[in-house]
């Protein structure tokens, strides 16, 4: 088996106010995700990547192309990176509508996504952002300010987007929909990116590795959800909102029932949820939150919970008073972690390899995006 | 004797002309100022500051040396006359050099109002260093640059102390409304004096005015507050 070759090599250093941003990196993940919580160095990595830093030392490339290589003097300037940033508070030109910042960087020279070109008018529909072209952008609403911003970055033709903190700032139910919109653009530009955030969920959704920050330093990368159930990571990502995220797609569902059945990814298992108006077929990522999973070593009987799921133990992490039990649902191909005691571990002899059944109430579950 | 009109008309002229000299060299210092870091800085800032602290006088009396037949800009330095003093050259240099402190400091301030991270995007959206000065900083420090010019404008036209050394205070060809004001007060003509000084108080109030609506207005870009 080939070794894929990186789609990024970072090893700089770069020096802040209270630490240095040391990153040492290689990642193969083309949608990359950073968490950390505020103040560990995450805005400052995209802004090093960006070539918005004078101050950083060291090496940073993109697939072949050495953007900062210090020992040689390399500098890339960041108008020729072909970056799509788009930043925290969006920094939107209030000088220009809607549609001038949109086009800003259209026709800009120098590297941009060369496999297939961004058009204006994709990126308008995708983002639904007809409606506000000739708008003044100083009085859009946050969730629109959002929108445009990436919109702007898109137009650019990017090869490589920067979003920092895509869904901070707005109420939880535009976060559904700025979640469902980065992943309408994932799936429909399939533009590599870097997405910083402080929300494990965002993360979970959109990208397929995910390093941790913490004071400057990578304490962590790896697969999300194996990432986020460490025992150094989970507290923070739990207090930061860490749910189960899996995928799969809305299948039949029978007129008056007030739940859906949900399939997962990999067919075989179904699982009920309230009942959405996502439609039939779609594909959809749904999240449970890790204390609201049951463990059960025979199939529980007499409950009202409606999932009761087969699944096999793979393995078992020791948090202080906490275990987090990795759980593979049979027939799909998605890991659950399950929060439990060491108490129920024991007492249940929960080991690697081990069947078992998952219970959780359907109300347990919230759909985030379709796509 | 030149009509107050006259008067008036070349001391209007005197001062646009003065400003459009300022202004492009003003700009450039002011946005160096404001934006880049580089040796002799402050000796720059302090150097564009000085016309504002000396006793216009002795600007004048500078001047005069510089443009004198020895002098460093004088005939016999150069080889030709470039035929500014007590002409109404004379007059322009005087009210550039007196307008141009004022102006780069208000220049200044309107560049350093731009939140420089709307310049780091633009870069990133591919604007060379050109493009980000004509498309994003320029046009949100207009109505700053604009103060800037009416501020340098009110100032050329109220200039008397380094344009009377340079200049002389010839009427009719380099007497301007203040040099008026203060020759017929000396003479006695106190009804062209007060014509004079209203004019004078209709022009500053007009200037002045306007440049507080337009700070008032400033427009601020976006997310400089966070």
């Amino acid at each position: 088996m080939s070794v894929p070759d990186p789609v990024f090599r970072f090893r700089f250093r770069e020096r802040l106010d209270r630490f240095d941003l040391d990153v040492a990196l290689e990642s193969a993940a083309p949608y990359l995700g950073v968490f950390g919580v505020s103040g560990s160095g995450k805005t400052t990595l995209l802004e090093c990547i960006a070539g918005l830093r004078t101050g950083a030392a060291g090496e940073i490339a993109f697939f072949e192309q050495t953007w900062l290589d210090t020992s040689n003097g390399r500098s890339a300037s960041a108008a020729s990176r072909g970056i799509g940033y788009a930043p925290q508070d969006h920094l939107l030109f209030p000088h220009l509508s809607v549609q001038e910042n949109l086009v800003y960087g259209k026709n800009r020279p120098g590297k941009t996504n060369t496999s297939s070109r961004v058009e204006f008018e994709d990126v308008v529909s995708v983002l639904e952002l007809d409606a506000l072209l000739d708008r003044s952008v100083v009085d859009l609403s946050g969730g629109e300010k959002q929108r445009v911003s990436l919109g702007r970055a898109l137009c650019s033709n990017p090869q490589l987007l920067l979003l920092d903190e895509p869904m901070a700032a707005l109420d939880a139910g535009l976060r559904r929909r700025i979640l469902t919109y980065l992943v309408r653009v994932r799936e429909r530009f399939a533009i590599p990116m870097i997405v910083v955030s402080h929300n494990p969920i965002e993360l979970q959704t959109l990208c397929e590795e995910v390093l941790v920050l913490e004071s400057g330093s990578v304490v962590e990368s790896g697969r999300p959800n194996a990432v986020f159930t460490r025992p150094g990571v989970f507290a923070a990502a739990k207090r930061s909102g860490f749910e189960n995220v899996l995928t799969g797609r809305v299948a039949n569902r029978s007129g008056s029932s007030s739940l859906d059945p949900f399939e997962l990814e990999g067919g075989g298992c179904c699982i009920h949820i309230p009942k959405t108006d996502v439609r039939i077929g779609d594909v959809a990522s749904i999240s449970i939150a890790s204390d609201d999973i049951l463990i059960g070593i025979e199939e529980p009987m007499g409950l009202s919970a409606r999932n009761r799921i087969k699944a096999t133990i793979e393995r078992i992490e020791d948090l202080e008073s906490h275990g987090i039990v990795h759980a593979r649902i049979d027939d799909a191909s998605a890991v659950v972690a399950v929060e439990i005691t060491q108490e129920s571990i024991e007492s249940l002899a929960l080991t690697p390899g081990k069947a078992v059944y998952l219970v959780f109430k359907s109300s347990s579950v919230s759909i985030l995006c379709s796509r | 004797m030149p009509t107050i009109y006259e008067t008036i008309f070349s001391t209007l002229l005197w001062a646009a002309l003065s400003i459009a000299v300022v202004a492009i060299p003003g700009v450039g210092v002011a946005y160096a100022l404001a934006r880049k870091e580089f040796a002799g800085k402050h000796v720059l800032s302090t150097l564009t500051t000085l016309p504002l602290v000396l006793p216009p006088t002795a600007v004048g009396y500078l001047l005069l040396r510089l443009f004198a037949d020895n002098g460093w800009l004088g005939k016999e330095r150069i080889g030709f006359d470039l035929g500014v003093l007590f002409s109404w050259k004379a007059v322009v240099v005087a009210c550039s050099v007196m307008s141009f402190p004022i102006f780069v400091r208000a220049a200044r301030v309107a560049f350093e109002e731009v939140n420089p991270r709307l310049e780091s995007v633009a870069r990133t959206l591919g604007a060379g260093p050109w493009r980000v000065f004509v498309s994003v900083t320029l046009p949100l420090a207009t109505r700053g640059l604009v103060a800037a010019t009416l501020l340098g404008f009110a100032r050329a036209l109220g200039e008397f102390g380094a344009t009377i050394v340079l200049a002389g205070n010839i009427p009719g060809r380099t007497q301007t409304l203040s040099s008026a004001l203060f020759s017929a007060q000396q003479g006695g003509n106190d009804d062209r004096a007060n014509q004079l000084l209203i004019v004078a108080l209709l022009v500053g109030f007009a200037t002045v005015y306007t440049t507080e609506r337009l700070a008032r207005k400033r427009l601020n870009g976006e997310g400089g507050q966070s």
